[in-house]
């Protein structure tokens, strides 16, 4: 079969949309460059998609690493790539901080075992918080021969008491998703998002009870 | 013969005073945007491998980066501002203080 016709029967209308809004669930969690000299790793679960990230900051500007993908579904869907982040704007303000980044990536995407098709990934973040407000507005856009999709998502969040440096965080976060071109609905997720030292964990669930974990950690 | 002994008088106590100090110094630096504990990890990541730093701190409360100096050694106003740049924030003062750590951290 020619591997144009096989993406178009793999990705179903419905298929998409949960696909992607999961993938983005998965994938908005925190800062895409950390500081100079680090290792970010992260794995993200989110119903039928697992996302796997690793980067390395080669300045607290830039990163560049590793995205997968993962799809779970009638077929196993795979994608994989190389992906670069920039840090394009901070402000660092005296009890605030905020932040504009961008990425572009480039990979293959198919059957797991047989991805072959070209791909393309970028993404548009900007955030702001505090020791007590969180929030963040991501565009992420997914290129393929036969999937091409904008998908946005704004968060919001809420920690019920100031953490000091050493304490365990707690932050209680509202995510929308919408992914254009398919049916007109945003997925709400509410999730509860901890970290301590180098250690960041998120647990929630879409509305319709798909379970959303994400992990990360800094080296 | 005056002349020589001067110039070697002066580089001698010009030597002594850029030596670092034979006591424990205590360096508070005010940092901005210091409000996310995960974040600021770098911040103890880059101190730790100073020679320089046996001790460091971060209060967010305070938005002060606490660095402890080890006896006889010492670390540069610009190293700091550098290493707190590499973290990804911004330092806006440093100031060297006599207090002991322990108790600057306590304040």
């Amino acid at each position: 079969m020619h591997s144009h016709q096989y993406l178009q029967l793999k990705f179903t209308k419905p298929l998409k949309t949960t696909s992607i809004s999961l993938l983005l669930a998965a994938t908005t969690t925190a800062h895409p460059v950390a500081f100079e000299g680090a290792y970010q790793l992260m794995f993200g679960t989110a119903g039928d998609v697992q996302n796997f990230e690793f980067y390395r900051s080669y300045s607290a500007q830039a990163a560049w690493g590793f995205h997968a993908m993962h799809f779970e579904d009638h077929q196993d869907e795979i994608f994989t790539g190389l992906q670069h982040n920039w840090l394009l704007e901070r402000w660092n303000l005296p009890s605030a901080q905020a932040n504009i980044y961008t990425g572009l990536g480039a990979g293959l995407a198919g059957e797991t075992g047989n991805a072959t098709s070209p791909a393309a990934i970028g993404f548009f973040r900007a955030d702001y918080e505090t020791r007590r407000i969180y929030s963040a507005l991501d565009a992420k856009w997914i290129e393929s021969p036969d999937l091409s999709r904008g998908i946005f998502s704004a968060s919001f969040g809420v920690a019920p008491y100031k953490a000091d440096f050493d304490q365990l965080n707690t932050w209680l976060i509202i995510q929308a998703d919408h992914v254009t071109g398919m049916e007109d609905e945003i997925d709400i997720i509410p999730k509860v998002r901890f970290f301590k030292g180098p250690y960041f964990l998120e647990l929630g669930s879409t509305l319709s009870g798909k379970p959303v974990i994400n992990l990360m950690i800094h080296f | 013969m005056k002349i020589p002994s001067l110039i070697i008088s002066f580089m001698l106590s010009a030597n002594i005073a850029n030596a670092a100090p034979d006591r424990v110094t205590t360096i508070k630096t005010t940092v901005n945007g210091m409000v996310c504990s995960f974040c600021a990890q770098g911040i103890i990541a880059h101190f730790k491998k100073h020679p320089a730093i046996s001790n460091v701190h971060v209060d967010l409360t305070r938005k002060l980066v606490l660095l402890e100096e080890r006896k006889g050694a010492a670390i540069t106003d610009q190293e700091i501002t550098d290493h707190i740049k590499k973290s990804g924030f911004e330092s806006v003062k440093i100031e060297r203080v006599t207090e002991d750590f322990e108790k600057a951290k306590a304040n």
